[in-house]
């Protein structure tokens, strides 16, 4: 999977969560959220897949409070088939190279930069609070225990987290401006990602199919 | 023909009632390292920031006066790991970066990108992930990317605060060669006092967003308001004053080597 064209991985995990959102829920959602889990298994059960259930299941929860057990499963699988197909995109799709590509295919720099930027946050963010917590357990904060604990744990975390992101965003703008990435120029792709027309002809197949979709639901 | 003028300057960051800098005069010649000293807070930071062009335009503020450049300039800032691109699997690429963002043809990149890495010593990183570098392997990475772009105007921030002691004086030494080779003008805001004799050709003392002196190592560092109130002199001036030395200061260890008379 991750020798596909950027575009091909972007137009899959764009195209798996509409298709849950155009055709009938529960039934017809099924088909496309159940190949979103597929793909996030593929490319790592307790990697991919358990973090993006994770992320699903209080959802779930909450739309079973809120909805009983139909709406659950209408919006569930649906909201389901959006977070897998996006953990799966941005486990499987280095940003550099959907820059190259982007870039490659005429897109400026600075918006090429910024959408992967997107999704080079969530590792970040993650590798960050990871060294959060790890300097809060050598002060003897335990994210351990009971639930108020985890909460006074959690707040220890976000705060940090929150903070050093948005100090770093200036240092970051500063640091890309210096190395000419608003410099006005067109950027010189290093190593364009290859495309086929069989990946070309693949997207387009996943852009009709969701036309086509939408075009049976408005009949 | 000077590189870089600064004329009146005066910087004041976002919200900030009292200015970072007042009244900044500066120009800096083609092949000629100037060295910006301070305690902290004396806005040795601010007014690379301000010669970069990236003050007030990309953090806000106001400036008033003026700032020329006449060549192209790159900006090394202190933190390695806040200017890495994100977007290179590779040192190589983590090198070009710049480079690429310039639109210059492929053909030019990787020789400039060769030439900066073989003087910056990260040759053997190449195709390491700039992910898994130390912090002084990042900050060399980082100083690479910035002479990768070839500019004839180098604004410096406290570049070797990650390297060790023997990384430090090597890229002292670049730092000369690039004057004197290159003919590249560097502007370098340092600490490290002790070095300064060796790789200035100017030093700038600023105190409170002021130029409080400036001229050659032999007179600013030595002097003795700069002694008493500066950010502390080499230590090989203040090993000679304490040890009640005659004659003029040493400014580095090998001139006070050769002229130390032994008891």
């Amino acid at each position: 999977m991750r020798r596909l064209h950027p575009f091909t991985l972007l137009a899959l995990a764009a195209a798996l969560p509409l298709l849950a959102w155009i055709l009938p829920a529960p039934r017809g959602a099924l088909a496309p959220a159940l190949a979103a889990a597929t793909l996030a298994a593929a490319a790592g059960p307790r990697r991919v897949l358990l973090p993006a259930l994770l992320t699903a299941a209080p959802l779930w929860f909450f739309l079973f409070i809120l909805h009983g057990v139909g709406g659950m499963l209408v919006f569930g699988v649906r909201l389901t088939a959006m977070i897998a197909s996006f953990v799966w995109l941005v486990a499987v799709l280095p940003p550099a190279r959907l820059v190259e590509a982007m870039v490659a295919a005429g897109w400026g720099a600075p918006s090429a930069y910024l959408f992967a930027a997107t999704l080079s946050a969530v590792p970040l963010l993650q590798q960050r609070a990871r060294r959060i917590v790890e300097a809060q357990r050598c002060r003897g904060l335990s994210p351990r225990g009971s639930p108020l604990a985890r909460l006074r744990a959690l707040r220890a975390l976000a705060l940090p987290l929150v903070l050093s992101a948005l100090h770093e965003v200036d240092e970051r703008a500063l640091a890309l401006e210096t190395r000419g990435l608003g410099a006005g120029h067109r950027r010189t792709p290093l190593a364009p990602p290859p495309d086929s027309a069989l990946q070309q002809a693949a997207r387009l197949a996943l852009l009709l199919a969701c036309g086509l979709a939408l075009a049976w639901r408005l009949r | 023909m000077t590189r870089l003028t600064l004329s009146g300057v005066s910087f004041w960051y976002p919200a900030a009632e009292r200015p970072a800098l007042t009244d900044v005069s500066l120009a800096v010649a083609p092949g000629e390292v100037v060295a910006l000293v301070g305690g902290v807070g004396a806005g040795a930071s601010t007014l690379l920031l301000a010669a970069a062009g990236l003050a007030p335009r990309v953090v806000g503020g106001r400036l008033t006066g003026n700032v020329e450049r006449t060549v192209a300039s790159a900006i090394v800032l202190p933190t390695p790991w806040t200017q890495v691109s994100g977007m290179a699997f590779t040192v190589r690429d983590e090198v070009a970066f710049g480079p690429a963002n310039l639109g210059w043809p492929i053909e030019r990149i990787w020789p400039a990108v060769g030439r900066a890495m073989e003087r910056l010593e990260v040759g053997a990183l190449a195709e390491r992930d700039p992910a898994t570098l130390s912090g002084g392997e990042l900050q060399r990475v980082i100083l690479a990317g910035a002479l990768a772009m070839e500019p004839g105007l180098l604004l410096l921030d406290e570049p070797t605060a990650e390297l060790d002691s023997s990384g430090t004086q090597a890229f002292w030494r670049l730092v000369r060669t690039l004057a004197r080779e290159d003919r590249a003008s560097v502007v370098v805001a340092t600490s490290d006092i002790d070095a300064v004799a060796a790789f200035a050709d100017r030093v700038v003392w600023l105190e409170q967003g002021r130029v409080r002196g400036a001229g050659p190592p032999a007179e600013v560092l030595v002097d003795e308001a700069f002694l008493r109130e500066g950010p502390g002199g080499p230590m090989v001036v203040l090993a000679w004053r304490a040890a009640g030395c005659a004659g003029p200061l040493p400014l580095t260890v090998a001139d006070a080597a050769a002229r130390w008379v032994r008891p």
